[in-house]
């Protein structure tokens, strides 16, 4: 048997140090909708096999036949293995013919008829609600616990349990595993979360990792972490330009490779355009780049590129610009983050764009939580040598007081203030607030957006 | 309740009639043990303790003792120990099946075998029933 059961779930076994410990009894929990029964049938259906099947076993919850039917419109569900290696069981049924004390007895029979490496109970909690007294709830569970911890199987139990009811509840003192799924949910949209309770004798990555229920089953987004920097680590000494005019040259030829900027402004300052600049530019040069966007969807910033004279259907079919692009309204903080470090964790993005934060920061769930992602996301491009700006939107047009809320300047290397300056004919301005470790030029200057780019004007 | 039903085929081979003596104090084990040894083909006896496994491996003379270490009144080390000490005993192989991860401490008390629990159904049968043969292997060879 290996040392870990691999969930067949992205990003899960990576939260949970490897995946799941063998022969161990796991409590998965959560509200009603939150994605328990996907995640159960997707672990059984990635690990059954004919020398170590599966026995899936529905209580008093959902039917066995709901249950298949749902378990058919996922990719991962493989009609072939049931009967073969998959096996449902509707141990309800059973258990109202013969008492709910029977279930130990029932599980030992099933056990020794099947022969499951693997068995799933599914309500479980609507199992245990049969039970009449706390000592009847004490006595089948201890029971059953000894039943799946005597024979060689990896048991999960799934109930709608609430988090408070750890401390009370004996299945989750028999439990080495307990993952608990978590749903929030606004008018608009529902963001996902899973967090490892317990993980008897091992480590997990702590805290509350986003994941997402599409047709393939749960894919996990584990929580980013700040990178563990060597003492050896050292920043490189080199500049990257981002070819826009004059530019570079009020930040001594350009920012430090591995720099993290923010360019905070107001909507319609240029932001999109400096962050579309630098990507190109660097493309141009043979370094990757991954603009990641939340307003203008691909087709929009296609044709902002036209119009600049660049050539987005190269750059963007493997010309060295890969686009992240989400809508608003749909996004999860969560994920994004975590594929912006994916794809700059394979080592070929050398720029990233973030158009803009505050899209990022009002689909987080905390705010504490986002600050937390942004400080992560750049101290790992800092270890990747990996060169990024981050947009920032301003409310007001004309008057600045203040850069961004949690801190965010702070985090970056470098910051540039972009404004509109009042009057008849309204002016676009650059202005370099910070500049880590480098000498720069701090007047105000113009900014002009011409039909071949964004033009810094020398003041 | 029915008994349950198995489409995996009882072993007929006839070094597996071998009696067995089981030492262990967890019920359920016991039933899922009798149920897989004598599916295998075995004769099954238990105890639930060390000193009633010694008295009756004395009268049963298994030609296999399978015990988990934490047993009452005498341990599975122990009782090994006394097993292979006394000339009577010496002969009958011991198997130490438990929870406790003590592969030296069971050699060291002359134990044939160590496994360590939960139960694998294939990992048990075949290793009494190499056991057995390697015993049946050194007999002939004596003889």
């Amino acid at each position: 048997m290996a040392d870990r059961i691999l969930t067949g779930c992205e990003g899960l076994d990576e939260v949970l140090g490897g995946g799941i410990p063998p022969n161990t009894i796991s409590v998965i929990m959560g509200a009603p909708g939150t994605g328990k029964t996907i995640l159960a049938e997707q672990l059984a259906f990635a690990n059954a096999t004919p020398e170590h099947p599966a026995l899936y076993l529905t209580t008093l919850s959902e039917p066995l036949e709901k249950i298949i039917a749902h378990g058919q419109t996922q990719e991962f569900f493989d009609s072939n293995k049931v009967g073969v290696s998959m096996h449902y069981e509707d141990l309800g049924l059973m258990l109202r013919e013969s008492g709910v004390d029977q279930l130990p007895e029932m599980v030992t029979n099933l056990l020794m008829e099947r022969r499951p490496g693997f068995i799933f109970i599914d309500s479980f909690k609507a199992l245990t609600e049969l039970m009449l007294t706390p000592q009847q709830r004490r006595t089948v569970i201890y029971d059953l616990a000894s039943v799946l911890s005597a024979y060689q199987c990896t048991s999960f139990l799934i109930g709608e349990y609430a988090q408070e009811t750890m401390t009370e509840l004996p299945e989750f003192a028999i439990a080495d595993v307990v993952l608990q799924l978590m749903k929030y949910s606004t008018n608009v949209s529902e963001q996902r979360f899973l967090r490892v309770e317990k993980l008897r004798g091992s480590g997990s990555i702590p805290g509350m990792h986003a994941f997402a229920i599409g047709r393939e089953g749960v894919k996990v987004y584990p929580r980013l972490l700040t990178p563990t920097i060597s003492p050896n680590y050292s920043a490189k000494v080199e500049r990257v330009n981002t070819g826009i005019a004059n530019l570079d040259g009020m930040i001594s030829e350009g920012f430090w490779r591995g720099s993290t900027t923010l360019i905070a402004g107001p909507t319609g300052s240029g932001k999109t355009i400096i962050g579309l600049h630098f990507i190109t530019h660097g493309a141009l040069k043979g370094e990757q780049g991954l603009y990641v966007g939340f307003q203008e969807n691909p087709t929009q910033l296609s044709r902002v590129m036209k119009n600049l004279g660049w050539h987005p259907e190269k750059l963007l079919n493997g010309g060295g610009f890969d686009l992240l692009y989400k809508s608003p309204v749909e996004l999860q903080g969560d994920t994004v983050t975590s594929e912006i470090f994916r794809r700059v964790r394979d080592g070929k993005v050398k720029r990233v764009v973030i158009d803009a934060l505050g899209d990022l920061e009002r689909s987080s769930v905390d705010r504490q939580r986002f600050a937390d992602f942004i400080y992560a996301l750049t101290q790992w491009f800092a270890a990747e040598n990996v060169t990024c700006l981050m947009m920032y939107e301003l409310t007001n047009l004309f008057e600045v007081h203040g850069i961004s809320d949690q801190e965010i300047s702070n985090m970056a290397d470098n910051v540039i203030l972009l404004r509109f300056t009042p009057g008849p004919e309204m002016q676009r301005t650059l202005r370099i607030i910070k500049t880590r470790g480098s000498a720069h030029d701090n007047r105000e200057h113009e900014l002009q957006i011409t039909n071949k780019g964004v033009v810094v004007k020398k003041a | 309740m029915p008994s349950p039903v198995t489409n995996r085929p009882v072993a007929q081979k006839p070094e597996q009639r071998a009696l067995i003596l089981v030492v262990e104090r967890n019920p359920i084990v016991q039933r899922l043990e009798r149920f897989f040894l004598e599916q295998a083909g075995f004769i099954v006896e238990f105890t639930e303790d060390g000193v009633a496994a010694l008295t009756r491996a004395q009268e049963l003379k298994p030609r296999i003792v399978v015990t988990e270490i934490l047993v009452p009144k005498l341990d599975g080390l122990s009782l090994c120990r006394t097993l292979k000490s006394n000339s009577e005993t010496k002969d009958i192989l011991v198997m130490i099946f438990s929870h406790l991860q003590a592969d030296d401490r069971a050699a060291e008390a002359g134990a044939d075998a160590f496994l360590l629990k939960p139960l694998d159904e294939e990992l048990l049968i075949t290793t009494l029933e190499r056991l057995l043969a390697v015993q049946m292997q050194s007999a002939g060879e004596v003889n």
